[in-house]
């Protein structure tokens, strides 16, 4: 469901979400917060599981700076006790343990938003609605056609160099291997994108033109419906957080 | 009695064009016209400055491109700088050398709606522009939401000639438009792009399959100086040993009557031409198109029952068992998307195979891209990291046509140039006894390309075994002893390659068609 829904109410959503969790400093809360988008993510989005644990690494690893302090070893950080009691956190709980679960709660919610829109329809729908400058949303539309094809690039410089220097392609590069590609990666990407602005500008595309756009799925009452219990529904989960001990 | 003058669609006058840092003039300086519903043909050897001069139709270059102009260009009766290039687009539009590079959008549907949003057509029209390009071209409704990325490059060039037609300028120019197309395709692109009544100009290094297709020709030297500018037919029957001589790769019949003027008459379809000729002549025309034979030694790779899959991607060929020998030349045949570059990297043993087995020694792939071989400051430089000695280096720099441009970065050679480097580190590296080359002749001009065929059969001689992975069949069949053609996830032939290239239907089905020499063959087969 959340794939058909249109991105701006969805951005609207996720932005929620984040706020939300960034002035709510109870556990329950980010706990709760976590898990429903991570069973959004499960459920509405399929995304499978393996993948999911996959994202969450970074989170995690960002946030267990916190929980270790905290936790692990009895020494809440200053930064982190500052910030429980400046947003009302009791001492019955590790405020670590709370910043470790809001990392993985913006995360998720991030994730949400990600993983459940066309970046492509995203763009269109900023330039369409909220008037983002046509030689910007392309340029951010080639910046995503460029990931994959960095990514390829990347391979075939590493192949390049493995059949040069008579090894097996590694899995992963290592450090040398990938600060000596850099230059040449970063060569790929400038000349990449001079060719894409000739051909934009050959095309007609430019700044002060008059410009159309093709039409896009417009908003509708299911999106609007959407947006309203989801916020109904995190209203519902800080009034419930509020309820529980922690 | 003459009929009344038609206007000019687009005309050079007294043009030269000379890059930023670049010691001479890429190309000209040249006068040259383009009539409205004319279409024209330019050719010209690598690095003979026909991608500047169509740059240059419309202000890009030097207007985007640093460089400096001088001359007069006039688009649509106004002086080209009058406007910005990005106006021009209602005037004239662009099909890129590199479709795959210069794509605006997020899907097929967004990239080819790109031009007539950026010319403000009435959105409510704008789908019917989209699927009307896409139904002209040929692109299934099925593939307007599929993203760029997932495209091939051949399918990607079909995109963008869509794009081209949607955005409805009176005036084309197009850069090798053909060059990364499976022939049926690419056929589909001549016809579309060169409609009588068009308006175009065309460069193209293979005229063969477009010189039905087009008014008139113009040849640049290697000086970037117009050569020749005449009708196709005179192409063929008055200038074919002078452009031959200037690199520039002309039809078969041409390159026929040109070795042997007595034996085959150019004005004639090859066929007819063929009729002509006594059996007794049959060695001689066998060794215009095929390969001298070479022993085949031991095998150096063996794949087995082998599922192939690019790096860290899906499996795109099941069950591929295939052995090259030394001193074999194997080509590597299949529609675009059929998984070729990844069979590619599965022989060399680059890329580890899902399934099955491969044994043999490691061996090297020419990328597509050139640049991917390149890591130093200077074309020399990087002649000299293979470790030969200044002499053998100076006698690879002549023999791959790479000495007058030693001294340059290789970033900054002609796509031409650029790929004979990158073969030339390749094969002169003398380390691997199995050599790939994928796609080998995208960008090359037809007296490199007959180089390149000459020299891989040198090293095959020398007991290489080499595969080439390629569209052009022509090649395929002058370099080339066995021959795979992949198509459906599979291999579907595997045998001789004279006898693929007459199975016309076999090609058909697998969206090819027979070499431009394919009559040729069938002579043989009646007069031997």
């Amino acid at each position: 469901m959340l794939t058909t829904l249109h991105p701006l109410p969805k951005l609207a959503l996720c932005l929620a979400l984040i706020l939300a969790s960034l002035v709510v400093f109870r556990l329950s809360f980010q706990i709760l917060l976590f898990v429903a988008a991570t069973l959004v993510l499960l459920i509405d989005a399929r995304i499978p599981l393996r993948r999911l644990l996959l994202l969450m690494v970074p989170f995690a690893l960002f946030g267990f700076g916190f929980f270790t302090t905290s936790v692990l070893f009895r020494a809440e950080s200053g930064f982190a006790m500052q910030m429980a009691q400046e947003q009302g956190g009791g001492p019955d709980v590790a405020p670590g343990l709370v910043l470790f679960f809001r990392v993985l709660a913006c995360g998720m919610a991030s994730a949400v938003f990600a993983l459940t829109t066309d970046p492509g329809r995203f763009v269109r729908a900023l330039m369409q609605h909220l008037r983002l400058p046509a030689p910007m949303g392309f340029a951010l539309l080639q910046a995503m056609h460029m990931v994959p094809d960095l990514r390829a690039e990347l391979l075939q410089l590493r192949m390049a160099r493995a059949m040069r220097l008579g090894r097996p392609l590694r899995r992963v590069p290592v450090p040398t291997e990938a600060i000596s590609l850099a230059i040449p990666l970063l060569a790929y990407a400038i000349r990449r994108a001079t060719r894409a602005a000739l051909s934009f500008e050959a095309r007609g595309l430019q700044r002060d033109g008059v410009r159309t756009t093709l039409p896009q799925p417009p908003m509708t009452r299911s999106d609007a419906i959407v947006l309203a219990t989801g916020l109904a529904a995190l209203l519902l989960t800080v009034w419930i957080s509020g309820r529980l001990p922690v | 009695m003459r009929g009344p003058p038609v206007p000019e669609a687009l005309t050079y006058q007294d043009v030269a064009l000379q890059h930023d840092a670049a010691t001479a003039p890429a190309v000209g300086p040249v006068s040259l016209h383009l009539c409205v519903g004319e279409r024209v043909l330019l050719m010209g050897p690598s690095g003979a400055g026909k991608s500047t001069l169509l740059h240059a139709a419309t202000g890009l270059f030097p207007v985007s491109i640093g460089g400096a102009r001088h001359g007069e260009i006039v688009l649509n009766g106004r002086p080209v700088d009058s406007r910005r290039p990005a106006d021009w687009a209602d005037t004239c539009g662009y099909l890129f050398q590199d479709a795959a590079q210069t794509l605006a959008g997020f899907t097929v549907r967004d990239e080819i709606a790109f031009g007539p949003e950026n010319r403000g057509v009435d959105p409510a029209e704008i789908h019917d522009f989209v699927a009307l390009s896409m139904r002209r071209v040929g692109i299934p409704e099925t593939w307007a939401d599929r993203r760029i990325t997932a495209l091939s490059g051949g399918e990607r060039q079909l995109v963008a000639l869509a794009a081209l037609l949607a955005q409805g300028a009176p005036v084309t120019l197009a850069d090798e438009p053909a060059a990364s197309l499976a022939p049926m395709a690419a056929r589909r692109m001549a016809e579309l792009l060169l409609a009588p009544g068009c308006t175009a100009m065309v460069v193209e290094h293979k005229p063969g399959p477009i010189l039905d297709h087009v008014d008139r020709c113009i040849a640049l030297g290697a000086g970037g100086r117009v050569m020749v500018e005449v009708p196709p037919r005179d192409v063929v029957e008055r200038h074919g040993e002078a452009l031959a001589e200037a690199g520039i790769a002309l039809p078969l019949a041409t390159r026929l009557h040109t070795a042997w003027p007595d034996l085959i008459d150019p004005r004639l379809p090859l066929s007819r031409a063929l009729r002509r000729v006594v059996p007794a002549h049959a060695d001689r025309l066998r060794a215009a198109i095929l390969p001298d034979p070479i022993e085949a030694g031991p095998e150096l790779v063996t794949l087995d029952r082998a599922a192939c899959a690019p790096p860290f991607g899906p499996v795109v060929l099941r069950d591929v068992s295939l052995t090259v020998r030394a001193g074999e030349v194997l080509a590597i045949l299949g529609p675009n998307g059929a998984g070729k570059s990844t069979l590619a990297g599965c022989l060399a043993g680059l890329v580890p195979l899902k399934a099955g087995t491969r044994k043999g020694a490691p061996g090297a792939v020419a990328f597509q891209n050139p640049e991917a071989h390149f890591s130093r400051e200077s074309v020399r430089a990087e002649i000299e990291g293979l470790g030969h000695g200044p002499e053998v280096t100076g006698r690879i720099l002549a023999d791959w046509s790479l000495d007058r441009v030693a001294d340059q970065h290789p970033f900054t050679l002609s796509q031409g140039q650029k790929r004979r480097l990158a073969l030339a580190l390749i094969a002169e590296a003398g380390r691997w006894p199995l050599l790939i080359l994928d796609e080998p002749t995208a960008g090359l001009d037809g007296g490199t390309e007959a180089a390149l065929a000459r020299r891989i059969r040198e090293l095959a001689r020398e007991g290489r075994g080499i595969a080439v992975s390629t569209h052009d069949m022509d090649f395929a069949l002058a370099v080339a002893d066995r021959a795979v053609l992949l198509d459906r996830g599979g291999v579907e032939f595997c045998g001789s390659c004279p006898d693929l290239m007459r199975d016309r239907a076999r090609l058909t089905r697998a969206g090819l068609l027979p070499p431009e020499a394919a009559p040729v063959l069938d002579w043989l087969d009646a007069a031997c």
